[in-house]
């Protein structure tokens, strides 16, 4: 209390020295505006400087303006590959054309590195060009058999590198609707036994019980898309919808593995009163074929399960020659920038196509929040329910 | 004593001494100058020194957002306010409607002091700098530099409307605005300037072609015969400085002595806005340049974008434009918890739409409830006497004025130019039975020579509340000097007149102080009085002060 008391004096003793000296520079002005001028006089000017969170924001808007320079990368080499790390640098080379070299890795071991050259501008803005090269290693695949009844008890792992490179080409006419998609991608798969906690693909299977084990096929795939797109964004949107097929053929330089698979997807945003729900809807089904007197390699099946399938059940949990996906989700806005979602998937695996009904899909529910900006869903999580109990997804895409 | 507390109060001893050492010294002054009222804001300093600056509209935007709407007003009067409680002129504002007698062709003719647009050629000479609508800087057939906008696709007539009409209304205010006309764009007579860049996503910049302007038409609504209706803001003279904030002062100009947010008409807009929905209140869209007046250089501000206002705030796909800001914990969590069954009022409110309007009504505006996209400090810091001083200035607004404005729109559907107006016309009276009543709503007291003192009363004026039963004035001599009265007698009255006490000084320079209420059983805050100070001079009382509010 003393020491308080202290510096009361100290101030008052000082401020008796101060005022008095202060006043004779500042003669009481006679007018309003010689008060105020004196105010204007004795104002010390300088620059303006920013703190430091309004330098740090300036550069982050800055950095998102452009999008050039490092960036975060969250994309697994593959699905199940767990929580992901990673970044990139992305390089302006032309004035529109962009040159992107990123990596990931997951706390599983999963690698990503790649490159991407994108042209967003040609003919006038309605085409797009990707080139992509890369490599990818995922090191505990899981598989638990062929066909909607495989068990959950009976995961194996394998394991794959693949090296591979790309091109597509995006065109959509005028502007308008209508897309169209074409390209080729080169690759090779090198798959192998894998370890972890569940036992290696090759312990558990022959190449005569499972087609396509141990194989390393080198395929030239080349795929189409024709479609009708009235979204604003495709990773988010609140109206519009997605009516489309995709070609792929899969030539397998050996001719042992070719196959062509068909895609057909249909995907409706339903705004309800201004927005305050949306109804959206997504069917997906998903048809392949060998090719003459070869086979579907077991990797390459079609597959459900994971964070954007039936997101209750784990990444490949169910494979076979056919899927049928179908969900819905309840869509709240609770602010510009937060959604949440009710949702429910349902879908199945078949060996025929005859086999795509109704009966025997395998089915979970769940909720979920998703941090999005007007086009883009950065975060989503979600914890779905299942038969096969609880799963949590993170993501950094919007579901559909 | 803690260490803490010891660190504590020896910071808080230094900085006093700091602040005593510092700060300007005066003895305390009289409370009324010679010269008080002051008509106009001194800008004594050369201001040739203030820089450009670049507000950074992240930052900008997560202040208004999450840090602006926790503040706690100051609940101070506004730093800029005369001691009548009226501004003065200054670089930021001009008095004009409610000031004076505004007739319809003056409104028209708004901010507008040269001739329109020569738009039969146009030659590009630089890309639109910031905002959504398409557009351009070019110059016209005779030389001058205008900035044009389109109206987005789709959108036909409603940018170029809403900029022109509330450019008008925001001159009317009393803002530095624009000269702004509606014109229009031939792209076949579209020419480009040698200087004449785009900056692409790379950041290089690169000239301008054909092409770059077929990507901003694209974009823009044309008319039948292939032109393209636009309006166009001439080019300002002076040097540009970025625009201003809504809290603090400029560092570099000295004349920028009131913290903005203590600006009234900083503080007013949340009731302007609240009339034309201007939501938009952002740094980006004001204007700060250096100007020469009288021989000296001077800051002049700009509210230089008001085109964000009607119903073109709101995008096609959006409703709570003027509702909620873009993140609001307490709707956000309404939301959550309810799974959006919680609705907010902009979830039902009905809308006739224009195309060229938007959607913009009158019948369940809420002018206390109105919310820009982001809070400013500004804003958060509007008090009931800066909201009664917009509020007369919106109801200086007749229905002729509005129309008047409503037609530079020159809009083609005459029922849409019909909508606008009557909203405005529902909108304005809303705001006047909102905020005139809501404090003492005595106005223009005057004190002749005989002894008759006279006001009005601004809310039984404007017909949103019945006369009170009586006012009540308590007199006293006022001691300029030592800023202490001493009290005279009471006077009352059943009208807005009374007669003062025989016995009020007489001498030349002596002053009164009149505390006016009124008794009114449906507005209990007319009993807080007015303070209201006549200075005597030789040929009768002059209104030398009035404080609303302390």
């Amino acid at each position: 209390m003393r020491t308080l008391w202290s510096c009361a004096v100290a101030c008052l003793c000082l401020s008796a020295v101060v005022r008095p000296a202060a006043a004779q520079d500042q003669p009481e002005p006679a007018t309003r505006a010689g008060q105020i001028e004196q105010e204007q006089k004795a104002k010390v000017l300088h620059p303006y400087q920013p703190n430091q969170a309004e330098k740090w924001l300036n550069y982050a808007e800055s950095t998102l303006t452009t999008g050039s320079g490092f960036h975060p990368f969250f994309i697994s080499a593959y699905s199940g590959g767990g929580f992901t790390l990673g970044a990139g640098y992305l390089k302006y080379i032309s004035p529109y054309n962009t040159v992107d070299v990123r990596g990931s890795l997951t706390f599983s071991g999963y690698k990503r590195i790649e490159s991407e050259f994108i042209a967003p501008q040609l003919l006038g803005g309605t085409t797009k060009l990707s080139v992509l090269g890369g490599w990818r290693d995922a090191t505990e695949v899981a598989f638990y058999g062929i066909g909607q009844d495989s068990s959950k008890d009976n995961r194996a792992n394998y394991s794959f590198e693949q090296p591979y490179a790309s091109t597509l080409l995006t065109i959509r006419p005028a502007k308008g609707l209508f897309k169209m998609a074409a390209g080729v991608e080169v690759s090779q798969w090198q798959s192998g036994s894998a370890g972890g906690r569940y036992p290696s693909i090759d312990t558990v299977y022959t190449p005569a019980t499972l087609p396509g084990l141990g194989a390393q096929p080198t395929y030239i795939h080349t795929q189409g898309t024709l479609a009708i797109d009235s979204r604003l964004a495709e990773d988010y949107a609140r109206r519009g919808g997605f009516y489309g097929v995709t070609f792929h053929d899969y030539a397998d330089t050996d001719s042992a593995f070719g196959f062509e698979r068909i895609e057909y997807e249909a995907i409706q945003h339903i705004p309800i009163l201004r927005d305050t729900w949306v109804l959206s809807l997504r069917a997906r089904l998903e048809t392949t074929s060998q090719k003459e007197d070869q086979e579907i390699p077991y990797f390459m099946l079609p597959a459900l399960g994971s964070g954007s399938t039936l997101r209750a059940f784990s990444s490949w949990r169910f494979r076979d020659r056919n899927g049928l996906l179908m969900q819905a989700e309840w869509r709240v806005m609770v602010n510009r920038l937060l959604d949440l979602a009710l949702f429910y998937d349902t879908g199945k695996v078949t060996a025929h196509t005859s086999d795509l009904s109704f009966d025997g899909l395998k089915s979970d529910f769940g909720l979920g929040v998703r941090f999005h900006g007007p086009m883009s869903t950065p975060l989503r999580v979600e914890l779905a329910h299942g038969d096969e109990g609880l799963n949590i997804v993170f993501s950094s895409s919007s579901s559909f | 004593m803690s260490l803490s507390r010891i660190r504590s109060a020896s910071i808080s001893c230094l900085t006093l001494i700091l602040a005593l050492a510092i700060a300007p010294v005066f003895t305390a002054g009289p409370k009324f100058y010679p010269d008080d009222p002051l008509q106009r804001e001194p800008e004594s300093r050369d201001a040739s020194g203030a820089k450009e600056w670049d507000i950074g509209l992240m930052y900008e935007i997560s202040m208004n957002l999450f840090v602006v709407p926790r503040h706690k007003p100051s609940n101070t009067r506004a730093g800029n306010v005369n001691t009548i409680d009226e501004l003065p002129d200054s670089s930021w504002f001009t008095n004009r409607i409610g000031r004076l007698p505004l007739r319809a062709e003056d409104i028209q003719r708004g901010p507008n002091t040269g001739k329109p647009p020569a738009s039969e050629r146009w030659v590009i000479v630089a890309e639109k700098q910031g905002g959504a609508k398409p557009g351009f800087t070019a110059e016209d057939a005779n030389g001058d530099t205008w900035f044009v906008q389109f109206d987005d696709k789709d959108r036909h007539e409603a940018s170029t409307g809403a900029v022109e009409v509330a450019t008008k209304i925001f001159w009317a205010l009393g803002y530095n605005q624009v000269e702004t006309f509606i014109t229009s764009v031939d792209p076949k007579r579209v020419d480009f300037g040698p200087k004449a860049t785009v900056r692409r996503p790379s950041g290089e910049r690169t000239p301008y072609t054909r092409k770059d302007l077929e990507a901003v038409l694209a974009r823009a609504q044309p008319n039948d015969d292939g032109t393209y209706r636009a309006v166009a803001g001439r080019r300002l003279t002076g040097e540009v400085l970025g625009g201003f904030r809504y809290s603090g002062t400029r560092p570099d100009d000295p004349n920028d002595v009131v913290p903005h947010q203590h600006r009234r008409e900083l503080r007013a807009l949340r009731v302007f806005g609240a009339w034309t929905n201007l939501t938009d209140l952002k740094a980006g869209n004001t204007l700060d340049t250096v100007v020469k007046e009288n021989g000296r250089s001077i800051v002049k501000h700009y509210l230089q974008d008001v085109g964000s206002t009607f119903g073109t705030a709101n995008g096609i796909y959006d409703w709570d434009i003027g509702y909620e800001h873009f993140y609001e914990g307490d709707t956000t969590a309404k939301r959550f918890f309810t799974l959006g069954f919680g609705l907010s009022p902009w979830q039902t409110v009905p809308y006739t739409e224009y195309e060229s309007i938007g959607k913009f009504e009158g019948d369940r505006f809420d002018p206390r409830a109105w919310k820009p996209q982001t809070a400013t400090p500004a804003y958060m810091e509007m008090r009931a006497d800066d909201a009664f001083w917009a509020a007369q200035r919106v109801m200086a607004f007749t229905n002729e004025l509005i129309t008047a404005a409503v037609h530079t729109g020159e809009y083609s559907d005459a029922a849409a130019e019909a909508h606008l107006v009557s909203v405005l016309m529902k909108r304005r009276d809303k705001i006047g039975r909102a905020y005139l009543p809501a404090i003492n709503p005595i106005v223009d007291p005057r004190l002749d020579a005989g002894g008759a003192l006279t006001f009005d009363n601004a809310a039984v004026r404007a017909g949103f509340a019945e006369a009170p039963t009586r006012y009540r004035a308590v007199w006293s001599r006022f001691d300029n000097a030592a800023g202490t009265s001493q009290k005279i007698a009471e006077t009352e009255s059943n009208s807005t007149s009374m007669t003062a006490p025989k016995d009020l000084p007489a001498a030349p320079g002596s002053f009164i102080q009149v505390d006016l209420s009124a008794e009114s059983a449906a507005n209990a805050s007319w009993r807080e009085p007015v303070h209201v100070y006549f200075r005597r001079a030789a040929s009768g009382w002059t209104l030398v002060g009035l404080e609303r509010l302390p």
